[in-house]
């Protein structure tokens, strides 16, 4: 609604979906019109993605905010919300780079420091879920793209295709830790997801890249900007405490 | 009247009195309470989804009311803070002066009263938690808190 009201979106017609996408928790099964709300307090649901849900926005959006809709949800940057001609709307510049960036990217910011708000979707990217669309089954981190000068894109949905459902693989313990402005309802400045499963451990960070940001190498390697390295410093601490988690809980 | 842009009559339940009305597809909730069926006891200040001051009750679930279509809720039963007139949660507010200029009030009665349905005596935690998303830049909320904790006293 905001999106269209400032006219970053434009639509001739606007449809009404619930129609046709599934909404509850079928087993492992979460179908995308499921709210945050739903999920927060379903007992089935990993720590991971339940907490992730919790934290993500006030209590009446997530009564009224879908899993779908949180994953597909566009960037804070206030360049681009206020409609500077930056690279994600077709221009040459990013006004982050010399302009505020205390809330911006601190990884694959060279291009756009745009940074990926969902809590939602690093919970999803840690938890190594599957997306089931209309036309096609792909795993979460695959429905993001980094935009680059040939494809500003950040989703891969193509016109006509629509999420529909989640579905989650086993999770033995799982955690969701973020750093916010305030205490509550917050974008976050930092969010960590961690999941284990079979021995192996996958942390997957929300508000430090233009995508969710599954971590593979090193925090080490981040790229800040002049004024946004503390979001290094919050990651590191906020990655350790959530590793210490998952050993705490064997 | 110029009936070629007209929409189609929209059946719309409010506070159990049923309404009817043209609303252009992408009116909000909140254009078509206070502006149609002038009950402007909803307030909208950001008008974006953030502040919470416009919430309502969409069959008794809070909603933000400036970023819901009103077509969206044609088969639903809203409740806005005229429909709570007579709730206890009222009293408790005005009892502990729990407001300065008022403008967030209805939607922290409205949220206040959703809470209280689901959890009649709600621990501080629980009350921080659920009226999280109705900001007070008078900065009430410790009475906002009492209120709500003493709604029933």
């Amino acid at each position: 609604m905001p999106l269209l009201r400032s006219g970053i979106v434009r639509a001739e017609t606007l449809v009404d979906i619930r129609g046709v996408v599934p909404r509850g928790i079928d087993g492992a099964s979460i179908g995308a019109g499921t709210t945050l709300a739903e999920l927060e307090c379903a007992p089935q649901i990993p720590d991971v993605l339940r907490e992730a849900c919790r934290l993500a926005a006030s209590p009446q959006l997530r009564n009224m905010g879908s899993l779908g809709g949180n994953l597909l949800q566009s960037t804070r940057c206030w360049y681009w919300r206020l409609k500077w001609p930056c690279r994600l709307h077709g221009g040459d510049e990013c006004f982050a780079h010399e302009g505020e960036h205390r809330e911006h990217a601190i990884f694959e910011n060279g291009f756009c420091a745009s940074a990926h708000p969902s809590d939602v979707a690093a919970a999803l990217v840690a938890l190594d879920a599957t997306l089931h669309t209309n036309r096609r089954e792909l795993p979460v981190s695959d429905l993001y793209h980094l935009p680059r000068a040939d494809d500003r894109r950040t989703t891969t949905l193509e016109p006509g295709e629509l999420l529909l459902s989640v579905e989650l693989p086993p999770a033995e313990r799982s955690v969701y830790l973020k750093a916010m402005e305030r205490k509550l309802w917050a974008f976050p400045l930092v969010g960590v997801a961690a999941a284990r499963t079979g021995g192996v451990t996958r942390v997957a960070l929300a508000g430090v890249a233009p995508v969710p940001f599954l971590l593979q190498g090193s925090l080490e390697d981040a790229t800040p900007l002049p004024r946004n390295a503390y979001k290094v410093d919050v990651a590191r601490a906020l990655v350790k405490r959530a590793l210490a988690a998952l050993e705490e809980s064997t | 009247m110029p009936t070629s842009r007209r929409s189609p009559l929209l059946r719309l339940e409010v506070n159990d009195h049923v309404y009817e009305l043209h609303a252009e597809v992408g009116t909000t909730l909140a254009e078509a309470l206070r502006d149609d069926l002038a009950l402007t006891g909803t307030k909208v200040a950001c008008a974006e989804g953030h502040c919470g001051s416009c919430t309502v009750l969409v069959d008794g679930v809070p909603t933000l009311s400036c970023i819901t279509l009103v077509h969206s809720v044609a088969d639903a039963k809203v409740t806005t803070i005229e429909g709570l007139r007579d709730h206890q949660m009222v009293h408790a507010f005005v009892r502990e002066d729990a407001l300065q200029c008022g403008f967030c009030t209805p939607g922290q009665i409205v949220s206040a009263v959703a809470l209280v349905g689901a959890t009649p005596k709600p621990s501080t935690d629980e009350i921080r938690h659920a009226m999280a998303g109705n900001l007070c830049r008078c900065g009430a909320y410790p009475k906002i808190e009492e209120a709500i904790r003493t709604w029933q006293d």
